[in-house]
C-alpha cells in the first residue's frame, strides 16, 4: 500500500536496535514479516578485515532510500517496509543494514525485501572503507589493495528505471567491436560493408514480448547501430516462459527498461532508445519517421493493421510476424513490394479474432523462432540480400514442419497501398498533359509532379530560383532563394550528395533549364518542379501533405 | 532557466566524499568555473588534482539529485561526483 505511515528509510550513526525496528512493523493484518540483515564480514580475498568505515552523502542517500521504499510499496502487495543503513565505524559482526517488510503473504514480502536491498546497494551514495589487520585500507570498488585486486563486492550496474538512463548508461564495459562481429563479417554476404550498413541502421521494434525478445537479441548481436524499443507493459510472471529477455527477479518492472538494460549488457556498442509508451495512432508518424525499418512484434490485430497503414503511408519497410499455437507467419511489407496487410484484410477486424496467447496458449519456442526470423529478415533487408518474402508470406507449422511460401500481390483497389498505385499512374498521365513545359523524353525523370503521396516535398531541399523580388516564403516549408540571374552553372552552390534538391520558379522554365544543365554536369540529385508554381502551388501541396497525414490519424 | 549556457564564470559548490575527499584533501569547496557541464568541470578538477577515478566510473549529482553529465551548470549549483558505491 503506497500510503503506509510506518514505512521509511533512514541512516543511523549508532548501532541498530533491531528489536525496536521489528516492533515498529507489528501489524495484525500481516501474515508475514521478512527481514534481511547485512553483516560485516571478516575477510576479503585472503586479507583479514579489522573494521569498516561507512560514509554517506546523506541528503541524497535519504532521498533515494525513501524513493526505493516507495517504489517497493507501489510494486509489491506489501503492508510496510523499513530500511536502516549504518554510517560511521563498524566492526566484524556488526549489522550494517537492516530491511524489514510486512505483508499479508510471504511471496510479496520476500520479493519486496530483495528489491529493496538490491537497489539500496546499487543506487545509494554510500561508501565503505575496509581497514585490514596489516594496516592497509581501501575504498571498496574504487581502489586496489596491496595484492593488486580491486575490491569488488558486487558488479556495479545501473537499474534503467527510466528511458533517459536506459539510453545513456554511465557504466559501460569496453568491448572490441571488430572482435565482437568477427564471425559474421567473414561471411561473403556481410563483410565490412554489410557490417557498416547494420551499424548505420535504425530499427524500431514494437513489442518486447515473446517475438520481441528474440528479435531484439539478434538485432543487437548483429550490431544494428540504433535499436528502438516500444513497449509499455510491466513484467508479469506468466510472461517469463516465452519472453527470454527477462529474469524472474525482474517481475513488476518496466519491460522497456529491462529490455534496454539487457541489450546494453549483451552489446555495449549499440545505442538503445526506449519508448515506454502505448502506441497510439497520433504518436505513430513522429515515432516511425525516426527509423529506417520497423519490426512489428505485437500481439493484437488492430495494432498490426495500424502499423501496416502507418508504414505504407510513411514508406517505411515493415516486418511483421504472428503466431498461433504451434504455427506462425512472417510478412515483409515494403514500398513497391507485394502489397500490404490491408490487401488481405481490408476492414478492421474484431479485436480478439484470432486468439491471443492468453486465450489460445503458446510454447515459448514458437514466438522465439519467429522473432528470430524477423531479425533475420531485418538483417537481410539492411544488408541488401534478396528474400522471397518480398512478395510471399511464409507460414510455418512447428509441429509438422509444413512450410508454405504463399505469393502476395498488391490489390490495386487496396484502400491503403492501392492508392499509391493509382497515383503512380496519375503521375504519368499528368506528365503528358503538361504540354507547356518543353520536355524531351529524358526530361520526365527529373520533372516532378506532387500529388500528396508518395513523393513528398519534405524529401527535398527546396531552392527557389525566382529573382528576389518574385520570391516569397512558403508556410511549413524551408526554402532557399538563389536567383536565376545569380546562379553560376560553372560554380554552382554547394550541393550535398546525400540530399535531393528541388528547384522551382514561377513558370518552371528557368528551373528546368538549370536542372537540365546541372544534370549534364553530373549532378543527378537535382529535380525541377514541373510547370513551376503556376501549375503546382507549393503552399497548397504542403497543406495537402499535412492533411493526408492527419486524415490517417482520424481513421483510427 | 536563467540564461544561455555560455562559458561565463559561475560560482559552483563542490562536495567530495570517500576516495575523492581523500584525494582532494577537503570535503567542500566553492570555486568560479567556466565549465559548462559537470563533465567539463570534472575533467578540469581531475587534471588539477590528479584524481585517480575517471569520469566513466562516477555518477554526478547536482543540487541533491542524480543528474546527467551533459546537463548545463547554473551558478550556485552544488555538484557532487559520486565514486562507485558500496552500500549494504
Amino acid at each position: 500500500m503506497a500510503d503506509s505511515q510506518r514505512s521509511y528509510f533512514a541512516l543511523s550513526e549508532s548501532k541498530l536496535d533491531i528489536k525496536k525496528l521489528k516492533q515498529e512493523l507489528e501489524n495484525a493484518h500481516a501474515g508475514a514479516l521478512v527481514t534481511f540483515e547485512g553483516w560485516v564480514r571478516n575477510h576479503n580475498e585472503g586479507q583479514p578485515v579489522e573494521r569498516l568505515d561507512y560514509e554517506a552523502f546523506e541528503t541524497l542517500a535519504e532521498t533515494e532510500g525513501n524513493q526505493i521504499i516507495q517504489e517497493a510499496l507501489a510494486r509489491f502487495e506489501i503492508d510496510d517496509a523499513i530500511c536502516l543503513h549504518r554510517t560511521g565505524r563498524l566492526i566484524i559482526g556488526d549489522c550494517a543494514v537492516w530491511v524489514g517488510v510486512t505483508a499479508a503473504h510471504r511471496d510479496a514480502a520476500f520479493q519486496a525485501a530483495r528489491y529493496i536491498i538490491d537497489d539500496i546497494k546499487t543506487r545509494l551514495p554510500i561508501w565503505k572503507k575496509e581497514h585490514y589487520k596489516n594496516g592497509e585500507a581501501v575504498w571498496v570498488n574504487c581502489q586496489q589493495c596491496a595484492h593488486g585486486h580491486i575490491r569488488h563486492e558486487e558488479a556495479i550496474h545501473l537499474h534503467a528505471r527510466d528511458s533517459q538512463l536506459a539510453s545513456s548508461p554511465t557504466q559501460r564495459v569496453a568491448i572490441n567491436e571488430t572482435e565482437y562481429y568477427q564471425r559474421q563479417v567473414i561471411l561473403p554476404q556481410i563483410g565490412a560493408d554489410g557490417q557498416r550498413k547494420l551499424q548505420e541502421a535504425r530499427v524500431l521494434v514494437v513489442g518486447a514480448g515473446g517475438l520481441g525478445s528474440s528479435a531484439l537479441l539478434h538485432l543487437a548481436g548483429a550490431g544494428v547501430g540504433q535499436i528502438g524499443i516500444c513497449e509499455f507493459d510491466c513484467l508479469e510472471v506468466s510472461n517469463l516462459h516465452r519472453q527470454i529477455l527477462y529474469s524472474a527477479a525482474d517481475v513488476g518492472q518496466s519491460k522497456a527498461s529491462l529490455a534496454a538494460k539487457r541489450l546494453h549488457e549483451f552489446n555495449p556498442n549499440i545505442r538503445v532508445v526506449v519508448h515506454a509508451e502505448k502506441l497510439e495512432s497520433t504518436g505513430l508518424a513522429p515515432l516511425l519517421e525516426q527509423y529506417d525499418l520497423i519490426l512489428d512484434c505485437t500481439d493484437t490485430i488492430s495494432t498490426r493493421l495500424m502499423m501496416n497503414d502507418a508504414a505504407v503511408m510513411l514508406q517505411k519497410p515493415l516486418i511483421q510476424a504472428g503466431v498461433y499455437q504451434y504455427e506462425g507467419q512472417i510478412h515483409l511489407i515494403a514500398p513497391g513490394m507485394g502489397g500490404c496487410l490491408r490487401c488481405q484484410w481490408p476492414d478492421n477486424m474484431e479485436p480478439d479474432a484470432p486468439g491471443t496467447c492468453m486465450q489460445s496458449g503458446v510454447l515459448g519456442a514458437v514466438p522465439g523462432l519467429f522473432g528470430t526470423l524477423q531479425a533475420m529478415e531485418a538483417i537481410k533487408w539492411l544488408v541488401g540480400l534478396p528474400t522471397p518474402l518480398s512478395d510471399h508470406v511464409l507460414i510455418l507449422d512447428l509441429l509438422s514442419y509444413q512450410q508454405h511460401l504463399i505469393r502476395r500481390t498488391s490489390q490495386p483497389d487496396c484502400s491503403v497501398c492501392g492508392r499509391f498505385h493509382e497515383q503512380q499512374l496519375d503521375h504519368q498521365l499528368t506528365q503528358e498533359r503538361l504540354a507547356e513545359v518543353p520536355t524531351e523524353e529524358s526530361d520526365s525523370v527529373w520533372q516532378l509532379i506532387f500529388t500528396g503521396a508518395p513523393l513528398r516535398l519534405t524529401q527535398f531541399t527546396l531552392i527557389d530560383v525566382n529573382e528576389s523580388r518574385e520570391h516569397s516564403p512558403i508556410p511549413d516549408l524551408t526554402v532557399q532563394n538563389i536567383p536565376f540571374s545569380r546562379f553560376e552553372l560553372d560554380h554552382p552552390p554547394p550541393l550535398d550528395k546525400e540530399k535531393q534538391y528541388l528547384l522551382y520558379c514561377s513558370k518552371g522554365v528557368r528551373s528546368a533549364h538549370l536542372v537540365r544543365e546541372l544534370r549534364k554536369r553530373g549532378f543527378t540529385n537535382v529535380f525541377a518542379l514541373a510547370g513551376g508554381q503556376a501549375k503546382q502551388d507549393l503552399a497548397e501541396l504542403r497543406k495537402l501533405e499535412l492533411e493526408k497525414a492527419n486524415l490517417y490519424y482520424v481513421r483510427h | 532557466m536563467t540564461g544561455p549556457a555560455a562559458s561565463s564564470p559561475k560560482e559552483i559548490r563542490i562536495q567530495y566524499y570517500a576516495l575523492l575527499r581523500e584525494e582532494r584533501g577537503l570535503s567542500d569547496e566553492t570555486l568560479m568555473t567556466e565549465a559548462i557541464t559537470p563533465r567539463e568541470l570534472y575533467a578540469w578538477l581531475k587534471a588539477q588534482h590528479g584524481f585517480s577515478l575517471s569520469s566513466d566510473r562516477l555518477r554526478v549529482a547536482v543540487n541533491n539529485s542524480f543528474s546527467e553529465w551533459e546537463q548545463p551548470l547554473q551558478t550556485n549549483d552544488t555538484v557532487v561526483f559520486i565514486p562507485p558505491v558500496a552500500g549494504g
